[in-house]
């Protein structure tokens, strides 16, 4: 039943849904991850980069590009419809310049891509764009970072931090928990490596950061840079662990010595098993954290 | 009513143009730069119809831009030069064509030499060591023939030009003010024509942004360093 | 590379003009089209509009027996100063010999902030810079926030441009505040686009330069802005044929522009002529005095 409605490109289901639209935002859900993060006065945009095979290039695989001096885009999804609306977005803002003179704004771009998205999914002999988008900038003449996400069905919105493609709902809600307003450059940079390690398992060497500072000012940071991001977060979450370890250490001999003392007052040999079951009942408790 | 002039020389090239703008008896402006930028190593000094020579050189240094951007690196001069000639050939052959003729002047990076191209709104393009366009053409060729030499340095290069812009001050009826650039290989200079020694002053801007670079980056190594010890109260407070 | 040029190749060669006119002639949007883009205006449909304009009218001043006389003649200024801008224009139009107005708005109100003048055909110049505060508009809509003078002046000549030698004529200040400060431009039915401190512009701009110019500095106070605007304007009515009447002042602050008043030209000049006059019998009783007398 519902098949004929896969098959013709935007046309509504009985019940309102795109299908294809809707199938974009599974290819989103499935591609490499992607997060931006807005601080005070700069923006970060990290991505997961799957590992280049041993013969491959991997300077010619690129996530993060730039639209204009103060424009840079990151997506997840299908990495060849990325390609065509980074293009497309990129020839945008070279127009806009010699229309009107003036740089295109953070948003207008956004605007413009997510236009190109919506296009497709209503116009006939095409499917929409497999991606979604985070856009991040400065507006000519200003100092405000701004960070926006696109995606398939050409929806956009304005973000303080943001995750895109693989379990991008695990990283959100990791940003929701630690974002603070007002972030240094260190410490934006810092929580955007922090809430990709949530995805990426394997560390540094699949994690590309890019840093704009202000207007026209963008650096992609160097793998050692990143490394020792990388290394000071996990030395900081053993340094947590420890911590926890110690807590909980403490709390598991108070109360050891909590039992001791009520099964002394008790006068009884055959509380033994129960104070073992006890302790191992918080021994695995620890072992969760 | 314009004048503009392009030089090469061992490792650099000079390019030269009036800034007058105005329409009929009237100057409106005495100090438009009619010399674009079109990338890192390559600039134009353009003339001709009032109104296209401004909407093709906005549109030649969006169309170099866009192809920066698209292939991380810039078109290399000669290239380059192709383009803008093809640009201008089709143009002539449209229903309305753009009258702009133009100097390309570029510095290519991959094999360290300068280069200069006459292109004008036929679509004519000529590699040429030294060259000039409107009024000075009349004027001025005859000066650059007599002292320009090849291989010369940057000092000498700028000597020619000031020949050149003196002469055409001297005969020609209408008074130019000139603007000039110096493109070599770390990019494009502004050269002040009014400088007892302009290549001097440009060699110590050149020195002083070195010496300023160097400090920033110095400084930018020394945080790593203090950024463990930066973010550990946080940590902590985490 | 070829696909470069017709992605960014301007829309202006090709043939926008007929086929394109039919299409948004009965769609109800006026001279937009349905996407709110620039759309044009009807163009006579001859092989050359150009010779077919200067046939009919004195539009280029090549053929003054032309039954239809354009509206022409005019001086019009403005300049940055440290205080904003000031814009002062004339208010005769003239056909032919013959003056058809003397209460003309030559300046144009596009919005709050932007203001136009107007020299060259009056209805090319009326028409243009009406539909420019209409874009002016969209982009506000559109963007949130407003047009920079750059992004306003560049529409316009892009604009005008796209008519080059059909027969337009007009010769235009857009002047106003933005992120920027303030900021001035001259835009010109050849395409032309300069940015600048200070033009004139019309029949009588020679003359009001040679006022304006004597007396321009960056430094000047509001007062002293508005009156050398106000001057130069005299000094253009009286020597051109085709300026006069009355003279109308405006000054662009920050908050906008103001319209400061609506002065008799005539009556300026003989104030003028009164001052002059006194002024100098002041200095002759003075120097026949022989004592030097502190003025205060």
């Amino acid at each position: 039943m519902s098949r004929s409605y896969d098959r013709a490109l935007t046309v509504f289901s009985p019940d309102g849904h795109l299908f294809q639209v809707e199938y974009a935002l599974e290819a989103v859900r499935r591609g490499t991850a992607a997060v931006g993060v807005r601080g005070k006065s700069c923006v970060v945009l990290g991505v997961e980069k799957k590992s280049a095979l041993q013969l491959q290039d991997p300077r010619t695989v690129r996530k993060v590009a730039m639209l204009d001096d103060h424009i840079c885009v990151a997506f997840a999804g299908l990495t060849a419809d990325g390609r065509i609306l980074i293009d497309k977005a990129r020839v945008e803002c070279q127009s806009h310049r010699l229309t009107v003179e003036d740089p295109v704004t953070v948003e207008y771009i956004t605007k413009h891509v997510a236009g190109i998205q919506q296009k497709y999914t209503q116009s006939g002999g095409v499917r929409p764009f497999g991606i979604s988008t985070l856009i991040v900038g400065f507006d000519p003449n200003d100092t405000v970072p701004h960070l926006f996400m696109t995606e398939p069905s050409g929806i956009y919105s304005a973000w303080k931090a943001c995750a895109i493609g693989r379990a991008s709902k695990t990283v959100r809600e990791f940003l929701e928990k630690n974002y603070t307003e007002n972030l240094d450059r260190e410490l934006t940079i810092k929580l955007a490596v922090k809430s990709l390690l949530e995805v990426v398992q394997t560390g540094a060497k699949n994690i590309e950061i890019s840093v704009m500072e202000s207007y026209g000012v963008v650096r992609s940071l160097e793998q050692t840079e990143i490394e020792a991001i990388v290394s000071q977060i996990e030395s900081e979450k053993e340094a947590e662990a420890e911590r926890k370890r110690a807590r909980l250490a403490a709390t598991q001999a108070g109360q050891a010595s909590m039992f001791a003392s009520a099964l002394s007052a008790a006068g009884t040999g055959a509380a033994t098993p129960s104070q073992a079951d006890a302790s191992g009942a918080t021994g695995e408790g620890s072992d969760v954290q | 009513m314009e004048c503009s002039f392009g030089i090469t020389g061992k490792d650099y090239v000079l390019l030269a143009s009036d800034m007058s703008a105005g329409r009929s008896i009237l100057q409106f402006k005495s100090d438009e730069n009619k010399i674009k930028e079109l990338g890192p190593h390559l600039a134009m000094a353009y003339g001709g119809e009032p109104g296209d020579t401004n909407n093709f050189a906005d549109y030649i240094e969006r169309n170099m831009r866009l192809y920066h951007i698209r292939h991380h690196h810039a078109l290399l001069p000669h290239a380059a030069s192709s383009w803008i000639r093809r640009s201008l050939a089709d143009s002539i052959r449209s229903r309305r064509p753009y009258s702009v003729n133009l100097l390309l002047a570029g510095f290519d990076t991959t094999d360290d030499t300068p280069h200069l191209y006459w292109i004008d709104y036929l679509g004519t393009k000529a590699v040429v060591p030294y060259a000039a366009h409107g009024m000075g053409m009349h004027v001025s060729l005859s000066t650059m023939d007599k002292y320009w030499h090849p291989n010369q340095d940057r000092r000498d290069g700028v000597d020619v030009l000031k020949k050149a812009i003196a002469e055409a001050q001297h005969r020609l009826s209408i008074k130019f003010t000139f603007n000039a650039i110096i493109i070599d290989k770390d990019g494009i200079h502004t050269v002040d024509l009014a400088a007892e020694d302009p290549i001097g002053k440009i060699e110590a801007e050149k020195a002083a942004k070195a010496e300023a670079e160097a400090a920033a980056a110095a400084a930018a190594a020394a945080p790593p360093a203090a950024a463990p010890e930066a973010s550990a109260p946080v940590a902590a407070a985490a | 590379m070829d696909t470069l040029v017709a992605q960014l190749a301007p829309s202006r060669r090709g043939d926008e003009g007929s086929s394109s006119t039919a299409e948004w002639a009965n769609n109800g949007y006026g001279n937009l089209d349905a996407s709110g883009a620039v759309a044009g205006m009807d163009v006579p449909g001859v092989p050359d509009p150009l010779a077919f304009l200067s046939m009919h009218t004195d539009s280029m001043s090549t053929n003054p027996q032309a039954k239809i006389k354009l509206a022409h003649g005019t001086t019009t200024l403005a300049f940055r100063f440290k205080g904003g801008i000031i814009v002062a224009v004339d208010s005769r139009a003239t056909a032919g010999s013959y003056i058809a107005s003397g209460t003309v708005k030559k300046v144009i109100e596009i919005n709050p902030y932007l203001l136009g003048t107007m020299a060259g055909g009056a209805a090319d110049c009326q028409y243009w810079e009406t539909y420019l505060g209409m874009q002016c508009r969209l982009h506000e809509l559109r963007n949130k926030e407003r047009i920079s003078v750059a992004a306003a002046s560049k529409i316009l000549s892009n604009l005008v441009y796209q008519y080059k030698g059909m027969g337009l004529s007009m010769g235009t200040m857009i002047c106003g505040w933005d992120k920027t400060g303030p900021a001035l431009f001259y835009v010109d039915s050849d395409g032309q686009r300069l940015k600048g401190d200070l033009f004139s512009v019309g029949s009588g701009s020679t003359f009001a330069y040679g006022v304006l110019d004597q007396g321009y500095k960056w430094d000047l106070s509001d007062e002293e802005a508005q009156e050398l605007g106000r001057r130069s304007i005299v000094a253009a009515g009286h020597r051109d044929a085709y300026s006069g009447n009355t003279v109308n002042l405006f000054h662009v602050r920050e908050n906008g522009w103001e319209f400061i008043k609506n002065y008799d030209l005539s009556e300026l000049w003989y104030e003028y002529e009164e001052k002059k006059k006194a002024d100098l019998a002041a200095a002759s009783a003075a120097a026949a005095g022989g004592v030097p007398i502190d003025v205060e």
